[in-house]
């Protein structure tokens, strides 16, 4: 029962750590009778990990062969003598080191060691690597643990752990987030402790060009796109003579040469422009809304990217909203579609929120009831951050009889039992003058990207007068004073960026496709906002 | 749970003897575990733990577990506060609290212990955290200043 290596559960395989090389060292020394002594990764019942430091001595019988082994482990602070185990129990359980069995004995020092804190050494330093790891830094933020890091040695020892990372990582960030940066394969070579500190200080963001192969054909603008993993998928759109259009095309940007191509869907939703694309469920695309050639529509459409044959499938959700196009959506959990805003028939606002759980067999819509509601509006942005709130940003919004582009910046938390809207910085509201920083111009049909820890990147748009679509500001809601940003990133951004027509792939590429304007899109032509060093 | 009035015996370091209810002892996974597979005598020896310990740890056991049988008429929210009361100890029961916590394996106790820890650790520099658990610069001069150099990001305020 000592050598567990087994990681609950969930573990099918030995643990990365888990070093092989003194694994086969310790069967290499037990076969030929000599002393082992070495470190290896073990785990507890568990499935928490702790470092081992161990000998074992083999004893000779009358008949030189060996009829025991004693193995002695060295813990943090206590020594646990295991006693004389003869060598086939060893063996065995080095066979079956993937099982885990109960190490009471080995170890829980209940009934050995003395392990209280002794007065007027240091507490903190007493704690074992693995409470210290798992309980307390893992629950930290990549900026705390650089702090603790800095504090001594063994700190610092502790905090270059690339699994304590990744758990810093998926704490501060959300396991969806950490899941998506899991399928980019560069970022999986960058390591954890690279990515954390890129993410968070930004210093390796960059905007380059890219060039893509195959075409969207026939052109077309108006369109909607959205990031499927790795995969860029572009539906519909407003073809020639206002020609509602409802095919579907993929950019695999995991391909070495990736290109345009136009994917056969049956029973594609009805054409259309100025509606939504969302993904969910891990390869499910929504749309919902836009105009098409009957006038608006308030339909839902679900593809499965990855179903053979892929198919749309209409989701008749009972109460849907009103018919509307140029609204917002996002989605939340990575399985509810959350929609607001836009522009219903006759040219009307609407300022109102739905939601429609697409996990459930017989999704319904539900609007989000609230005393108080952001002035209606289209062309905004809706982004999720801190797992369950959402943050608007901008649009054309109602103010009176005129209708304004807004730089207002409102956030919902869902998780409460009631939410509300709350204004958080803008220039419209009253008495808020502009103590949030250096706000972006207020604009419409923008890009916004959700970055790891709940910051919010903003750029491109329809801006009035001279400003730059292209300057990135950045915003972190969760700040106690949340403050805009001007962020500058080396290389050259797009002169235009249409939120429509963006999409951010594996949580650290914000892709913009079309390098003209918004009436001449050239989809082969792409720019890249990266925020991670790529690694090739 | 007809064996609510059953009692476990538990000796400390100082040879203090507690007599615990079945149900409050077995929030420790360990000496659930110990008493479940037969124990050595009648009374369960937990040498590293002194008795002021054990109380306090017994204490936080027997509001859970009343908690749960509903015999506490408090609210969630109140056993929040009293939580946040429980740990409002000097750091050094805290620590201890926490090697306890860890080896008898009450999961919920040592959550809350670490938490705590986590909060003092929080938004603080490195030598706020030296000073508040009393932790010594071992670094040499220059190995702080390749450390410093190292972990300068994380101080650094964003690219603006």
């Amino acid at each position: 029962s000592r050598f567990l290596q087994c990681r609950g559960p969930f573990a099918k395989r030995r643990h990365p750590l888990v070093d092989s090389t003194v694994v086969s060292e310790i069967r290499r020394c037990l076969d030929e009778g000599i002393e082992f002594q070495g470190e290896l990764l073990n785990f507890r019942k568990d499935g928490s990990p702790l470092m081992n430091r161990l000998r074992l001595t083999p004893i000779y019988g009358d008949d030189e062969t060996i009829t025991h082994v004693i193995g002695i482990q060295f813990f943090t602070e206590a020594n646990i003598d295991l006693g004389p185990v003869s060598v086939s129990s060893i063996k065995e359980s080095l066979k079956s080191s993937d099982r885990s069995r109960s190490g009471f004995s080995a170890f829980c020092p209940v009934v050995v060691g003395d392990r209280n804190v002794s007065r007027g050494l240091c507490g903190i330093l007493q704690l074992s690597d693995e409470v210290m790891s798992l309980k307390i830094l893992s629950r930290l933020t990549p900026r705390d643990i650089a702090s603790v890091g800095s504090v001594c040695r063994r700190l610092y020892e502790l905090t270059k752990n690339e699994d304590l990372w990744r758990m810093v990582c998926q704490n501060a960030w959300g396991c969806e987030t950490t899941r998506v940066l899991e399928t980019v394969p560069g970022a999986k070579r960058l390591g954890w402790v690279r990515l954390a500190r890129e993410l968070t200080t930004l210093e390796a963001a960059a905007w380059r060009k890219l060039t893509v192969g195959g075409a969207v054909e026939p052109s077309r603008c108006n369109f909607s796109a959205c990031a499927v993993g790795n995969r860029v998928v572009l539906f519909g759109g407003e073809g020639v003579n206002m020609q509602p259009m409802n095919d579907t095309f993929v950019l695999d940007l995991n391909s070495s040469n990736p290109e345009w191509q136009h994917v056969q869907v049956s029973s594609p939703p009805p054409g259309r422009w100025g509606h939504t694309l969302s993904c969910v469920n891990g390869s499910h695309l929504v749309v919902f809304g836009g105009c098409g050639r009957q006038g608006l529509l308030n339909d839902v459409f679900v593809l499965d990217l990855d179903a053979k044959p892929p198919t749309w499938r209409e989701i008749s959700g009972l109460a849907p909203p009103l018919p509307r196009s140029w609204h917002s959506s996002c989605t939340l959990d990575g399985t509810k579609l959350i929609v607001s805003g836009g522009c219903a028939d006759s040219g009307v606002l609407l300022s109102d929120t739905f939601l429609l759980d697409l996990s459930m067999e017989k999704p319904v819509w539900r609007e989000i009831p609230v005393a108080w509601t952001p002035p209606s509006r289209l062309g905004h942005t809706l982004s999720v951050y801190g797992g369950r709130k959402i943050l608007m940003f901008g649009g054309l919004a109602k103010s009176g009889p005129l209708r304004f582009r807004s730089s207002d910046v409102f956030t919902m938390d869902l998780s409460e039992e009631e939410p509300c809207w709350r204004c958080v910085t803008g220039s419209g509201m009253p008495g808020a003058g502009n103590p949030g920083g250096i706000a972006p111009p207020p604009r419409l049909d923008h890009v916004a990207v959700s970055l790891p820890g709940g910051r919010i990147l903003i750029f491109g748009g329809s801006v009035a007068g001279l400003h730059s679509a292209s300057q990135l500001y950045i915003l972190d809601p969760t700040d106690e004073k949340p403050t805009w940003r001007i962020l500058n990133v080396p290389g050259r951004p797009p002169r235009f960026a249409w939120g429509h027509s963006t999409c951010v792939v594996g949580g650290t590429r914000a892709i913009v496709l079309g390098g003209q304007t918004g009436e001449e899109w050239m989809l082969t032509e792409l720019h890249e906002l990266s925020l991670a060093s790529s690694v090739i | 749970m007809g064996s609510t009035s059953t009692k476990i015996k538990l000796r400390t370091s100082d040879q203090k003897v507690f007599k615990v209810e079945e149900a409050v002892v077995v929030q420790s996974l360990t000496i659930k575990y110990f008493y479940e597979n037969g124990c050595p005598s009648s009374v369960i020896p937990v040498h590293s733990v002194s008795s002021d310990i054990l109380s306090k740890i017994l204490d936080y056991c027997k509001k859970y577990v009343n908690f749960a049988a509903g015999k506490e008429d408090i609210s969630p929210e109140e056993l929040y506060e009293w939580d946040a009361n429980f740990v409002k100890v000097d750091q050094n029961t805290l620590f201890n609290l926490i090697l306890v916590g860890n080896c008898l394996k009450i999961d919920s106790l040592l959550d809350l212990t670490c938490q705590t820890i986590v909060n003092m650790i929080k938004g603080k520099r490195p030598e706020e955290i030296r000073t508040t658990f009393n932790i010594k610069n071992d670094y040499t001069p220059e190995a702080e200043e390749a450390v410093r150099r190292e972990k300068k990001w994380a101080f650094d305020m964003l690219r603006v």
